[in-house]
């Protein structure tokens, strides 16, 4: 077995295929019977790593604590790591009674947010094989969260500085706006009450102006996840994504998008696993030559899913990943905004695998202080205001 | 709402948007240098701050920068600062005649249309009438200019609008490809443009125009005289521009059945005629009756204002039925327009103005009414048709009195062909509901517009050397 200590980037991959064995009673406790634990890698390398999950019991990697200092080791080596606290919030409920890890997930700069966990691709038995990906929808559900409960959910993100970015996701429903009508009460209300940035993963519109309409109401990124690049594959695995929205409008949507939102904003999925190395490859040259983020989660099979597919492994993924990397910084994408997520290895984590000894770069250390992240936001409202044109001026005095 | 995403790079939307900033700044430096430099020869302090003024609206009202009703409150709002007219003079200029006629013909012509007699008539005629497609052309042609002689062209414009749009339907004519299909929407354009200037009733412009005139000089003009004055213009009018269109625009179908269709449909969900289009109908029959016969006595704004109250009286209205038809921008508008003409004239900048920069030009009476039908023609293509009496009127008037011409003479000069763009969408909201619908682009308006444009010109021109003299009006 390789040694992927020494690279943050490398490790994290493999923690997340592998996952990692829980012996001390005191990280066990730290985990609090999550499927995964967040961990803090050298070079702040956020990580959620699986250690529930049946497959975590070959993982070679364990925590082994020193009284207040953790570290993981592969029984050879070792990297010091920290453990991230559980958000304080997650304990506490909305005025109406929900509890907000309900409502709210902390991914580190991400807090995803599903105002409404149902999923259509369920109710018609078309949903994908290997859902959920990295947030549960649970299809049959019909539960709505208020606009209020998602403001306080938010409130209490923001006041515990849990994230900097708020992240709505939308399962499928039947319409042509992609979700967006749903969302828009709850993103007009975000963006109203909070300085903050908003980013939203909803279903390719059938038409073009609702990916206007989405970056009007105040979205600040926007994600339409193709997840498998490959055609056949794409069919086979997302059966409900092929035949009701199509892959054909996914590419569509994503560069009409690319064209409307800022650079380094629009990001599509294209889970690692599910279709050969060589395919998700192509995905990420066809996205990146359009301008759009790809984002690769990695597959992990979880139980009770009827997809079954072995996982790849880490010499074969990390060559996808650094392609990633290449592919990114050739079209010029702006790395700022897809960045410290735990449950997936971002371009910019990439980095220390291509270009060894670089790091972040000048405007990446900006964009992650306070001061940048309140540019950030001052930044994208002002293009907002530039860019978005509402024809509804008109002078009754004109004629 | 419509939404547009502009997908410009930033920096060229950064330096688009900054124009407006830098325009209004040079904007400002130019008035305020206008007002500070020494006055010229001849030329009052007061009346050097009208010219300012004016030339400050006159900016605004041409590049449209702010709406049009909030210039004419710019303009009340500086000639008493500036010291040109007094706070009491200044406002109680908004009380001027023409703006509450205007607002009475606002609310008359609402309920007219909310009580859907216009819409019926439009139908009646359309059906009765348009048997063949010379025919139904023709009819569509005259109702839109008989519509215009009571009701605001814009108006009639927008309420035959979606009647051709359905006749053109049920024909099968092809968006910008059936020569019928432009005929049947430059006939609807046309006919309210020619008919719009046949009466006072047309348009809000020629209520402003005798609004000026009499604070200005005094002098009025009589509902019938107008029309009298101004009705060979537009009987040419009519015939020449149905004969252009027919003569650009052949036309290419050889029956109108399925319009019938259409037409029969629309007036069968009508109903019967109700008692309250009986009513309203015959309320707008006794005001116009009595803006010819006792309009001299009692003043029009009265007799508009009078039926208005008659409709509520009757309840044939209610406020709120109207509240969408009464354009309060353009009542604003013709508020600072006359105070502006006004100001001009009091502090003696208008004959200054004429002596200055025009004079030379329009030396004979002739010449004169030549040059500014011309000015207020050619400007009208560019600027809605009220601007133009806004702009010119005043400087016009000025000028009656050092060329020794009737200002009545000249107030038709600019106030007729004012209303007289049958070229661009801009000008003329006509042309702009006749262009939404495909059928007609803005090149074909342009290119048939321009000969009705030069053709409107020289027809006004003699029908002030010919006509004019003959019922008692002419060079003096």
């Amino acid at each position: 077995m390789e040694n992927y200590l020494d690279n943050p980037a490398s490790l994290k991959i493999d923690l997340m295929l592998r996952g990692i064995k829980m012996e001390d009673p005191v990280v066990k406790a730290w985990a609090c019977g999550c499927s995964g634990i967040d961990m803090l890698l050298p070079q702040d390398t956020l990580v959620n790593i699986p250690c529930m999950e049946e497959f975590t019991r070959n993982s070679p990697y364990t925590v082994r604590r020193t009284g207040e200092r953790y570290f993981i080791t592969d029984g050879k080596s070792e990297v010091e790591v920290k453990l991230v606290e559980r958000p304080a919030f997650y304990s506490r409920k909305t005025s109406s009674g929900v509890q907000f890890s309900e409502i709210a997930s902390v991914h580190g700069s991400y807090t995803v947010i599903t105002p409404s966990p149902r999923c259509d691709f369920f109710n018609r038995s078309i949903e994908c094989r290997y859902c959920a990906g990295n947030f549960d929808i649970r299809g049959a559900s019909d539960i709505v969260y208020t606009v209020e409960d998602i403001l306080e959910t938010v409130e209490a993100v923001l006041k515990e500085k849990a994230s900097e970015v708020i992240y709505l996701s939308i399962g499928f429903s039947q319409g042509d706006d992609g979700g967006i009508e749903f969302l828009k009460p709850y993103i007009q209300a975000i963006k109203k009450s909070f300085n903050c940035l908003v980013a939203v993963e909803a279903l390719p519109p059938r038409e073009n102006r609702w990916i206007d309409e989405t970056y009007a109401l105040g979205a600040d990124s926007v994600l339409y996840n193709l997840e498998i690049f490959d055609k056949e594959l794409f069919e086979l695995i997302c059966p409900g994504r092929a035949s009701l929205i199509g892959r054909k409008r996914y590419l569509e949507a994503l560069a009409y998008a690319a064209k409307v939102f800022p650079n380094g904003t629009v990001a599509s999925h294209l889970i690692v696993g599910l279709e050969p190395p060589g395919s998700t490859c192509m995905g990420i040259d066809c996205f990146t030559d359009m301008g759009v983020v790809p984002i690769l989660p990695i597959y992990r099979p979880s139980a009770g899913r009827a997809l079954r597919i072995e996982p790849l492994t880490t010499e074969i993924i990390l060559p996808v990943y650094k392609h990633l990397y290449r592919a990114v910084k050739k079209s010029g994408i702006n790395l700022s905004w897809v960045r410290d997520i735990s449950m997936v290895t971002t371009p910019a984590e990439i980095r220390g695998l291509v270009d060894e000894g670089k790091g972040d770069s000048l405007m990446e250390s900006f964009y992650k202080s306070r001061l940048g992240l309140k540019a950030a936001w001052g930044l994208s409202t002002l293009r907002r205001k530039l860019r978005v044109v509402s024809n509804n001026d008109s002078d009754p005095s004109k004629h | 709402m419509t939404l547009q995403i502009d997908t410009r790079p930033i920096w060229l939307i950064l330096a688009i948007k900054s124009l407006r900033p830098i325009f209004f700044l040079a904007l400002t430096s130019l008035f305020l240098y206008f007002l500070w430099m020494p006055a010229p020869e001849g030329l009052s302090v007061e009346g050097q701050r009208a010219i300012a003024v004016f030339l400050l609206c006159l900016v605004l009202w041409i590049s449209n920068a702010i709406p049009l009703a909030i210039t004419g409150i710019l303009a009340i709002v500086l000639v008493p600062i500036l010291g040109v007219l007094s706070n009491k003079v200044t406002y109680s200029l908004f009380g001027n005649e023409a703006v509450f006629f205007i607002l009475g013909a606002f609310i008359l012509a609402g309920a007219v249309m909310h009580s859907g007699i216009s819409n019926r008539l439009a139908l009646y005629i359309l059906d009765r009438f348009g048997g063949s497609p010379r025919g139904l052309l023709l009819t569509v042609f005259l109702l839109a200019a008989a519509l215009s002689f009571i009701m605001s062209e814009h108006a009639v414009a927008a309420m035959l609008f979606p009647i051709v749009i359905e006749i053109s339907k049920s024909l099968g004519l092809r968006p910008g490809k059936s020569n019928y299909g432009k005929l049947l929407f430059f006939s609807m354009a046309w006919g309210c443009i020619i008919g719009g200037v046949a009466t006072f009733l047309g348009g809000a412009r020629v209520p402003l125009a005798v609004g000026i005139l009499k604070e200005t000089t005094g002098s009025d003009i009589g509902f019938l005289d107008y029309s009298i004055a101004v009705f060979p213009l537009v009987v040419i009018l009519l015939f020449a521009g149905y004969m252009l269109l027919t003569r650009i625009f052949p036309i290419d179908i050889t029956e109108v059945g399925g319009a019938h269709g259409v037409l029969k449909k629309r007036l069968k969900a009508l109903g019967k005629l109700s008692f309250k289009e009986y009513a309203v109908g015959a309320v707008l029959a006794v005001t116009v009756c009595a803006w010819v016969g006792l309009g001299e006595k009692f003043g029009l704004a009265a007799i508009a204002l009078a039926s208005v109250v008659a409709l509520f009286v009757f309840r044939l209205v209610r406020w709120k039925d109207i509240e969408e038809y009464v354009n309060w921008g353009i009542i604003l508008m013709y508020g600072g327009a006359i105070v502006l003409g006004s100001a001009l004239d009091k502090s003696g900048a208008a004959q200054w103005l004429v002596g200055m920069v025009i004079g030379d030009f329009a030396s004979e009476p002739w010449a004169a009414l030549a040059l500014f039908s011309f000015l207020s023609i050619l400007l009208t293509a560019a600027m809605s048709n009220a601007a133009v009496i806004a702009v010119l009127l005043p400087v016009t008037i000025g000028m009656a009195q050092t060329l020794s011409i009737d200002p009545v003479m000249l107030t038709y000069a600019i106030a007729v062909p004012a209303g007289l763009d049958f070229m661009f969408p801009m000008g003329t909201p006509a042309i702009a509901i006749a262009a939404s619908s495909n059928y007609i682009t803005v090149r074909e308006s342009a290119k048939g517009g321009f000969v009705m444009f030069v053709t409107a010109w020289v027809v006004f021109n003699l029908v002030a050397a010919f006509w004019w003299p003959l019922i008692g009006m002419g060079y003096k």
